[in-house]
């Protein structure tokens, strides 16, 4: 297991979120790639902490999983939102700024 | 350089499931290969010496993040009994730049060539809780108002505004009924 | 006191004097208080330029003292201040003496003026004086532009005085945009010296070609102020000012301006002999054809002011022959027998209440001393020898001889001629023959009016006797010689007179009237002008029209429909969709990732 491994996974991690965000339709659905990409960047920090020694990194792992956790659950209240205006939790649908 | 089986089986784990997260057909499905991956990645961090943090993965992610979220598609769903279609748009497109992310991202990575050999001592889940309340304190403390605002914010944004009268949806609901009666 | 400060005393007095009717709007707004005022100042000029005077004549030497004037990186671009010489002295002096005669004599005529208007009339002679001492004396170009500008504003002011009357102040526009007109020459003038020599001094000796293109721009203004053929057409436009402004602005010194800038800037000159020849033929054209159209105006005021042209076309055409002094020389008793002129017509205007030649007649009877005034100075202008006109003309006709070409000599000759002519038939058709109704009522007016008349008429008798003295103040030469030219001008001026006896004093017309009248009421010239500013002006103004409404609009306008246009094709860009923000932030990423990779 080398640093550059873990980069490596953390890249593909989070190539996957950003396609998982381009694709999806569901507002669910992109929240999932969200975590997906947020997971990414906690696996770098885990991954530098590790081959870095001091516990720095693992805190700030801490941190952004409290922040991620924050970022969920103000996104499915927005997920709600949006389902009981639109009746469905499509993002597309959420595009009336454009007008 | 001999091969780390073990990093190798986690790495497989935690791609392939998140492949299954933003390809699954199903959107309860793909929630529960999201459990997976993150799962993996607890599994990633126990390896890397931080079982504290894979604790806390499992804790918070497993145990909290991916309940939210099937609350969230079962809350959302529009018929009882079906099965919730995680609809896909632009696949190709997607698939390209991703790649394309992917590909540079891993560029970038094997210029800079990080060759670290000698992997640092443990940093200790005592040396962990000795940073968060002293180093980082006023961190720490930020971060539990931000908490804080964020569940009040989402009460906020979730609660039904009583004036609202009851039957009448709004004209964007009323136009979407519709079209998808 | 020494020379400098008197100078300074007689330029700032009547500045003083308008500035405090200017301040004081009680002052002025009272009337009389204000007339007295800038008679004041006048006086304390014309005492400051007659010790002046005395002093020179006790041997004191030229005076010359400046300040810097707009400095820059140490430099100063010019100089500002006074310089006293055998030119600017006896201008000076001319200029004091006949403003102050007209502004006394104003008091009568502009007596019936409500006293608001009687205060500004004044104070705008202050400014007047102030300004034109300003021109005199000058010791550079460029001091001598502003003053020469600040005439022209005062100019406009007075010939407008009666604003409220359309054709004044259409006159005035007029004057205004002609001189205006012709000053952009002196403006490009003064540019092209300076960029070429550095300064504004007349003395500083360019090529011949700088010179050329000089003197040329400034002839420009000078035919423009001079009311020079053909730019004259504001001249007689110009009388409907008041007739002491027409006596003291536009005959004896204002548009004399022109030609003292060339005696001024003679050294310029005599490197530009292309300049002189066009200078020689311009006022030759000038006085002959002034001289016939002054032959039938029936307004007294036209014909002094087309004599007027005339004179100047002999003065501009002595300048352009090389002789600098001869021009000076008429330039100085033509002022005095020309105010003469115009007081005694303003005399006989205030007693017959007409301008109109048809309304006089026999007013030697009514008026025996407004008459013996303008006979002294009809044959002043007329160069009757031993009147003043006579020495002064003489000496610009004899200046042309034996020039390359005879012709302007022989024009000038003709002008002389038609000059006596048309005087002639002045006199006997406003003061001889049948006393006719209007002119019945008429008599003298009081001592104010009077006693100016007096005042002038003796310069307009022996000022001719000076030009000895005139010539070594400024350093000429100048002798009176009987040779074929002051006899052959004397014969002329005789013979102009006596014709004109022949032929008016039977009520008779001139020959050629009939042709000449077409030619005034035609006005080929003002025709020219008007057709020009409608086809020139009033083109090129469309043309711009054209270019600001299409193509400055077109362009303002082209900038604000692309920006909406861009808009609303970059509005495409803007889905809406989450994902596709999504996508451009990963290619922002890349983007900035791949710059610092392959940096």
């Amino acid at each position: 297991m080398t640093l550059m491994n873990c980069i490596l996974l953390a890249s593909a991690l989070m190539a996957i979120g950003v396609y998982g965000l381009a694709t999806r339709k569901q507002a669910v659905a992109m929240l999932l790639s969200v975590e997906l990409m947020a997971n990414s960047a906690n696996i770098l920090f885990a991954s530098f902490a590790h081959f870095r020694g001091g516990p720095t990194g693992q805190v700030f792992v801490l941190f952004a999983l409290a922040i991620t956790v924050a970022e969920v659950a103000v996104g499915l209240a927005l997920v709600m939102l949006l389902y009981r205006r639109h009746g469905d939790t499509a993002l597309d649908l959420a595009s009336e700024a454009r007008q | 350089m001999n091969f780390d089986f073990g990093f190798a089986i986690v790495a497989a784990v935690i791609v392939v499931s998140a492949l299954f997260v933003v390809r699954a057909a199903n959107l309860i499905h793909a929630v529960l290969w999201l459990g997976v991956t993150l799962l993996g990645t607890a599994a990633l961090y126990a390896q890397l010496n931080a079982p504290f943090l894979a604790g806390v993965q499992v804790l918070t992610y497993v145990g909290g993040v991916v309940t939210l979220m099937i609350f969230g598609v079962m809350v959302t769903r529009r018929h009882d009994g079906i099965d919730v279609v995680a609809q896909t748009e632009g696949a190709d497109r997607g698939f390209i730049f991703a790649s394309a992310l992917f590909v540079v991202l891993a560029l970038v990575t094997w210029k800079s060539a990080p060759h670290v050999p000698n992997p640092a001592p443990v940093a200790s889940s005592a040396d962990i809780a000795r940073a968060l309340l002293g180093e980082y304190l006023i961190g720490f403390e930020v971060l539990s108002l931000l908490l804080l605002a964020a569940i009040v914010g989402a009460v906020v944004l979730v609660r039904r505004r009583d004036p609202e009268p009851a039957g009448e949806p709004s004209p964007a609901a009323a136009a979407v009924s519709e079209v998808n009666p | 006191m020494s020379p400098v400060t008197l100078a300074i005393v007689a330029t700032v007095a009547p500045a003083v004097a308008a500035l405090l009717l200017l301040v004081l709007s009680p002052l002025r707004h009272r009337g009389a208080p204000a007339a007295w005022v800038t008679l004041l100042g006048s006086l304390v000029s014309l005492g400051a330029a007659v010790m002046l005077l005395v002093a020179r004549l006790g041997g004191a030497p030229d005076a010359r003292a400046t300040i810097p004037w707009i400095e820059e990186r140490g430099r100063a671009m010019a100089e500002i201040g006074i310089l006293i010489d055998g030119v600017s002295l006896p201008m000076l002096i001319i200029v004091c003496l006949v403003a102050l005669c007209v502004q006394v004599f104003s008091i009568a005529y502009m007596h019936d003026e409500p006293p608001r208007a009687f205060g500004r009339y004044f104070t705008l002679h202050a400014l007047f004086l102030f300004s034109m001492n300003v021109v005199v004396v000058s010791p550079n170009l460029l001091q001598l532009f502003a003053g020469w500008e600040l005439v022209g504003l005062t100019s406009y002011l007075l010939i407008g005085f009666y604003f409220a009357k359309p054709a004044a102040a259409q006159a005035a526009v007029k004057a205004f945009w002609m001189t205006k007109l012709a000053d952009m020459g002196f403006l490009f003038g003064l540019l092209v010296l300076y960029v070429s020599t550095g300064g504004f001094e007349w003395t500083s000796a360019p090529s011949a070609t700088v010179a050329t293109w000089v003197t040329g721009l400034l002839f420009l203004a000078v035919v423009g102020k001079s009311a020079q053929f053909p730019l004259h057409i504001w001249l007689p436009d110009a009388m409907e000012g008041p007739t002491p402004v027409s006596a003291l602005l536009h005959a004896a010194t204002m548009v004399a301006a022109g030609v003292f800038l060339v005696v001024r800037a003679d050294p310029l000159f005599a490197l530009a002999p292309g300049t002189r020849e066009v200078m020689l033929w311009v006022g030759s054209i000038t006085a002959v054809f002034a001289a016939l159209l002054a032959l039938v105006q029936h307004d007294i005021k036209k014909v002094l002011a087309f004599s007027t042209c005339s004179q100047l076309g002999y003065m501009v055409a002595a300048l352009g022959a090389g002789q600098a002094f001869a021009g000076f020389f008429h330039l100085g008793t033509h002022a005095f027998f020309k105010a003469l002129l115009f007081l005694a017509a303003g005399s006989v205007i205030h007693a017959v209440h007409s301008n109109s030649l048809d309304d006089m007649g026999g007013l030697r009877k009514k008026l025996p001393l407004t008459t013996a005034a303008f006979v002294i100075g009809s044959l002043s202008l007329a160069g009757v020898p031993g009147f003043a006109g006579f020495f002064s003309k003489d000496l610009v006709l004899t200046s042309l001889e034996g020039k390359a070409s005879w012709i302007p000599w022989a024009m000038l000759l003709g002008a002389a001629f038609l000059t006596a002519f048309y005087m002639g038939r002045l006199l006997i058709k406003a003061f001889w023959g049948e006393l006719s109704e209007r002119s019945s009522h008429a008599h003298e007016g009081n001592v104010a009016m009077t006693g100016p008349l007096v005042v002038l008429a003796i310069p307009s008798l022996a000022s001719g006797f000076l030009g000895g003295w005139l010539a070594t103040q400024s350093s000429a030469q100048y002798e009176l010689h009987l040779g074929l030219t002051p006899v052959l001008a004397s014969v002329m001026s005789l013979a102009g007179l006596g014709a004109a006896i022949l032929v008016f004093r039977k009520g008779g017309q001139a020959p050629f009237t009939h042709v000449l009248e077409k030619l005034d009421t035609f006005s080929v010239v003002d025709r020219t002008w008007a057709g020009a500013y409608r086809i020139g002006l009033l083109g090129v103004a469309s043309l711009a029209g054209w270019i600001d409404r299409y193509l400055i609009d077109g362009l303002i306008n082209f900038t604000g429909w692309s920006a909406l246009e861009g808009g609303s094709s970059a509005r495409r860009l803007q889905t809406g969709l989450v994902r596709d923000y999504a996508l451009l932030v990963t290619v922002g990423v890349l983007v900035l990732v791949l710059i610092g990779v392959l940096r």
